[in-house]
């Protein structure tokens, strides 16, 4: 059974690999302006810190770290399922999730993994490479158990992004609309690269609960980078791991539940 | 001119058919200033300081306000990108049949999604203006109100001049969707969007406040903060002139020249 599953996963991956061969271009030019882009943050970054020691208990190492965790968190995520979740609602629009659901196996799975977008990988060794670069610079004592939990949560995290687009891009089923997954990953981003700190601020720190405990976008780079260069929070780990495989399950309480809703629109 | 006007109604009539999707878009884009406001008060908090970069705290929440209005006339979504891909397609030759300059038509077309956009996002942007409020300067005066609506204007044909430059560069090479890309990563930075240009170091902000890219975005911005004298905006405002007449010559000549290469491909 599993082995059936390996496999239909390396056919898929070797597909992706021949399509994004035939856009070469498009790859250096994402690389390219990926690197534009970090320059850029960087100098804001500077800016920033040349006007003030601390961003909310962030000093300039920890903040570029941060930075660095929640590029390699996105890039991932965008690698493997961004482009799979944007293609679930189209196929629903269209009525052509029926060609899925005929195969003889998991629907989720197949929906979930079809497709690796590879420009995005191009930020994992820049985003590393920032995050080494910061570690130097606050001169971070960092012992390899740190490191094995840094990579569980981005795990975690990759999963929880994953949980909630998909979910949100299942809700088609339901909802049909044109603002779309691309605006909601957009500002899920936009949010997220921030310290959470700065949320508590808000109606009274509601935003800063909402997003840390009920969504918990703002862990999703916060946390991994806390437990590098600041603090070691046990219990939030912990929450951050359970609320992942949660979401999980309840992303494919819902997608079964939505697959039965489902009315194959069209011819 | 009556054709310029054809143009200009059926681009609006076809602008006018998603309606209810642009509300929720429109309102969706303010979602990051919330974080922005946050961002900075954590940023003036550390900072112990009362201005940053000339700009009070309130101010800086309002720089950003105003830059949406900026934005909305001097952005040109997809300008470049169908200029390019008209010259490369052979889609040009349908505009050289017609008794038409196609710049000119480009211009019709751009006024009426503008005008869509304006009317369309004038009570988004009320309410979201009204909301934040105790972050805006009082109304300005009659006479600076009238130099910024024309400096706003200035800052639409500066954006439409730069980006039918970098468009018909289509006509010597042959993608230059990736350079338009890089480009437009890189304004960006350049334009103040990112943040108010006066924070940068005093060297590199005399460079990066006297290109097109400051006088399309930036300098509006102020004018509309009400943080330029009479003088200074009047400077600001021939200022734009002088770039709205280097770009456009710049873009008449390449499209002269480059219409002696053209080759019409395509079928």
């Amino acid at each position: 059974m599993h082995a059936r599953y390996g496999r239909i996963l390396l056919r898929f991956w070797k597909n992706s690999l021949i399509r994004e061969m035939s856009f070469r271009g498009h790859f250096i030019v994402n690389v390219a302006s990926e690197i534009l882009w970090i320059v850029m943050l960087l100098v804001f970054i500077k800016v920033i810190f040349t006007k003030t020691l601390d961003v909310r208990g962030w000093s300039e190492g920890q903040y570029i770290f941060l930075m660095g965790t929640h590029m390699l968190v996105t890039s991932l995520f965008e690698a493997l399922f961004f482009g799979n979740c944007w293609r679930v609602s189209e196929l629903i629009r269209s009525g052509d999730l029926d060609f899925v659901l005929v195969r003889p196996a998991s629907p989720q799975f197949l929906l979930s993994f079809e497709r690796i977008d590879f420009s995005p990988l191009a930020s994992v060794p820049v985003s590393i490479a920032l995050c080494v670069y910061a570690t130097r610079m606050i001169d971070a004592q960092i012992i390899a158990a740190q490191i094995a939990l840094f990579c569980m949560l981005i795990v975690g995290g990759v999963i929880i992004l994953y949980s909630l687009l998909f979910m949100f891009a299942i809700t088609s089923v339901w909802l049909i609309r044109q603002t779309g997954i691309d605006h909601l990953w957009f500002y899920t981003v936009s949010i997220a690269r921030y310290p959470a700190e700065i949320y508590r601020k808000f109606a009274g720190g509601a935003l800063w609960f909402g997003l840390v405990f009920v969504l918990p976008v703002l862990m999703v780079s916060n946390l991994p980078a806390n437990v590098m260069v600041r603090t070691f929070e046990p219990f939030m780990v912990v929450y951050v791991m359970v609320s992942g495989i949660v979401l999980l399950g309840v992303c494919t309480v819902v997608f079964r539940l939505a697959l039965r809703w489902y009315r194959s629109a069209s011819s | 001119m009556r054709k310029y006007f054809v143009v200009f109604r059926v681009a609006l009539a076809d602008r006018l058919v998603y309606r209810a999707d642009f509300f929720i878009a429109t309102f969706l884009r303010f979602i990051p200033i919330i974080t922005t406001i946050l961002l900075w008060r954590a940023i003036y908090d550390g900072s112990q300081k009362v201005e940053l970069g000339n700009l009070m705290y309130e101010q800086m929440v309002a720089y950003y306000l105003f830059l949406m209005i900026s934005r909305a006339f001097g952005s040109m979504p997809r300008l470049a990108t169908d200029i390019a891909t008209d010259i490369r397609d052979g889609n040009l030759r349908k505009y050289l049949l017609q008794p038409i300059d196609y710049l000119g038509y480009n211009v019709s077309l751009r006024v009426a999604h503008k005008l869509v956009y304006f009317v369309m996002a004038a009570t988004p942007y009320a309410l979201v203006f009204w909301l934040c409020r105790r972050y805006l300067p009082g109304w300005p005066t009659g006479s600076m109100l009238l130099l910024s609506v024309f400096s706003l204007g200035l800052s639409f044909l500066i954006g439409f001049m730069f980006n039918s430059l970098m468009g018909l560069l289509g006509f010597w090479f042959l993608e230059v969707g990736s350079f338009i890309h890089v480009v437009m990563v890189m304004q960006y930075f350049l334009s103040g969007h990112m943040f108010p240009l006066s924070l940068l170091p005093a060297g590199l902000q005399s460079v990066v406040t006297n290109l097109p890219f400051a006088y399309e975005t930036y300098y509006p911005t102020l004018l509309l903060l009400q943080r330029l004298d009479t003088g200074a905006a009047m400077h600001v405002i021939s200022m734009q002139m002088v770039w709205v007449v280097v770009l456009g010559s710049a873009a008449r000549i390449a499209w002269l020249r480059g219409l002696k290469r053209y080759a019409a491909f395509g079928g």
